[in-house]
């Protein structure tokens, strides 16, 4: 995408959010339905035919025929659950980002850090820029009121869990929506610049890499597309991951059948090469739900990483 | 199972106004055509409500009725008018860019035919490959093509660049 055809889709963002309330069209839309009732009551009567014939003529012709069921399947994408929507993205970010990660499933969240910078698991305080949906509003008391593209929306800074200081912007749109930033000047100045570039785009999705008992993969990082891991926690006891690289594993490591090839047990860890990819699963202690999540991982055939590492 | 009207439309009103808003360029009008398209829509539930994907299906109304509506009036362009604009939603103060070259860009495309904005729209905002725009639209895809890439070519040859220092983005992040 060029300079004219980025600036294209930033102004029409930008005219997106001059979108009127819908509450007049709404009343417009009852009156008109009311009067509507009203003309054939008349007409019913007797009174003003040819009027009536004039509106029913010009106000109810149709041009309009309904399309058949693949035509109007094909004007929208559908995949069948194949990808998970991702709904919101920034349209401005601070110059070298690239996407890192990206969190999905209960509620969604994508990560950029400086190009080379580690990332996930972001515990090193080094900047960050996240943008993530919520289930609802935190509290706010003594945040300040802000604006984000003409919504109310409340601002704070201060430290938090990592090192530096840390600037949140939670505001509430179609969902209930929060940029973080931290690690770089101004935190504030620039989580509201990046909160006012956020848009809603409909086809914007995400393939993860592996799903296992229908839910795709919660967590999916890395530093380029061909060196990434995708991770979620089964059951609440079971640490899943996928990757083409081989995990580090310590320990004493003997064979096991899992997926029909064969695999490692490390410690309480199960790790096969299955499909050129690298699937484990680990817990606090090893059982047989550890090699039935390895066995339950559902490939995606060909997963789309394409995002890690890339700029906007 | 088909949706109610009642169902429809407020689940929907929000999406096909800021659709028709982009499209139009004019919210006062955006809130007619979209009246105008729901008040047929609702004589016809029982067909439209009943195909796969009715919001799809008015969405192409509320395009058809977007281009045929200028046909009717036939006068003019309806110029991006931002007096217009800021009364329905009062701009928030951009306290970094001093210049918007984001106003500008939407003073451009609000002139653009009407067939080459709907095109544009359709790419760039909802973002939809060209054979849904040529089957939105009613054309060949090659016509669609052409709609965007004279609709860019306008776009670019309008594109004055603002003056030295007032004009550059906070961190130059655009990317």
């Amino acid at each position: 995408m060029n300079d004219t055809e980025q600036l294209v889709k930033d102004a029409l963002g930008k005219l997106a959010e001059r979108t009127p309330h819908p509450g007049p069209t709404l009343n417009a839309l009852r009156r008109k339905r009311k009067r509507h009732r009203n003309v054939f009551m008349i007409a019913t009567a007797g009174v003003a035919a040819v009027a009536v014939l004039i509106f029913a003529g010009v106000i109810a012709s149709d041009r309009y025929s309904p399309p058949s069921g693949s035509d109007a399947a094909a004007a929208l994408n559908t995949d069948n659950g194949q990808t998970v929507a991702l709904k919101y993205a920034p349209h401005w970010l601070p110059d070298g980002f690239v996407e890192n990660f990206r969190g999905t499933n209960d509620q969604v969240s994508r990560v950029w850090v400086p190009a080379g910078d580690k990332g996930y698991p972001f515990t090193d305080g080094k900047p960050t820029v996240v943008l993530g949906t919520s289930a609802e509003l935190p509290d706010t008391t003594g945040w300040d009121s802000v604006t984000v593209r003409g919504l109310k929306a409340w601002v704070r800074s201060g430290a938090g869990q990592s090192p530096g200081e840390t600037a949140h912007v939670v505001w509430k749109a179609q969902d209930v929506l929060n940029v973080e930033v931290r690690g770089v000047g101004d935190v504030r100045g620039v989580a509201l610049q990046v909160a006012e570039s956020v848009r809603f785009d409909t086809k914007l999705r995400h393939q993860p890499p592996f799903k296992i008992d229908g839910r795709f993969a919660d967590h999916v990082w890395g530093a380029t597309a061909s060196a990434w891991e995708a991770m979620t926690n089964w059951k609440n006891q079971v640490s899943v991951h996928v990757s083409p690289q081989q995990p580090e594993l310590s320990g004493q490591t003997q064979p096991i059948k899992v997926r029909g090839k064969d695999g490692f047990r490390t410690g309480n860890t199960v790790s096969v090469l299955d499909a050129g990819v690298w699937i484990w699963a680990s817990a606090e202690s090893y059982s047989d739900t550890v090699l039935e999540a390895v066995n339950k991982v559902e490939l995606v055939s060909s997963p789309d990483t394409s995002w890690i590492g890339k700029k906007l | 199972m088909t949706p109610s009207f009642d169902d429809f439309v407020a689940e929907q009103v929000t999406p096909l106004l800021r659709y028709a808003t982009v499209l139009t360029c004019d919210p006062h009008l955006a809130q007619d055509v979209v009246q105008e398209v729901l008040l047929r829509a609702q004589q016809k539930w029982d067909r439209i409500g009943s195909v796969d994907l009715p919001h799809a299906y008015v969405k192409r109304m509320v395009t058809n009725e977007y281009l045929s509506w200028r046909r009717r009036r036939a006068a003019k362009d309806v110029a991006l008018c931002m007096t217009t604009l800021e009364s329905v939603t009062p701009p928030v103060g951009d306290k970094t860019h001093h210049y918007d070259e984001r106003e500008a860009m939407l003073q451009r495309i609000a002139k653009l035919p009407r067939k080459q904005r709907a095109a544009v729209v359709l790419r760039y905002y909802e973002n939809y490959e060209d054979s849904e725009i040529a089957q939105m639209l009613g054309c060949a895809e090659g016509t669609v093509r052409s709609h965007i890439s004279r609709a860019l070519a306008t776009l670019r040859l309008d594109h004055t660049p603002e003056p030295a220092g007032v004009g550059l983005r906070l961190g130059e992040g655009l990317s």
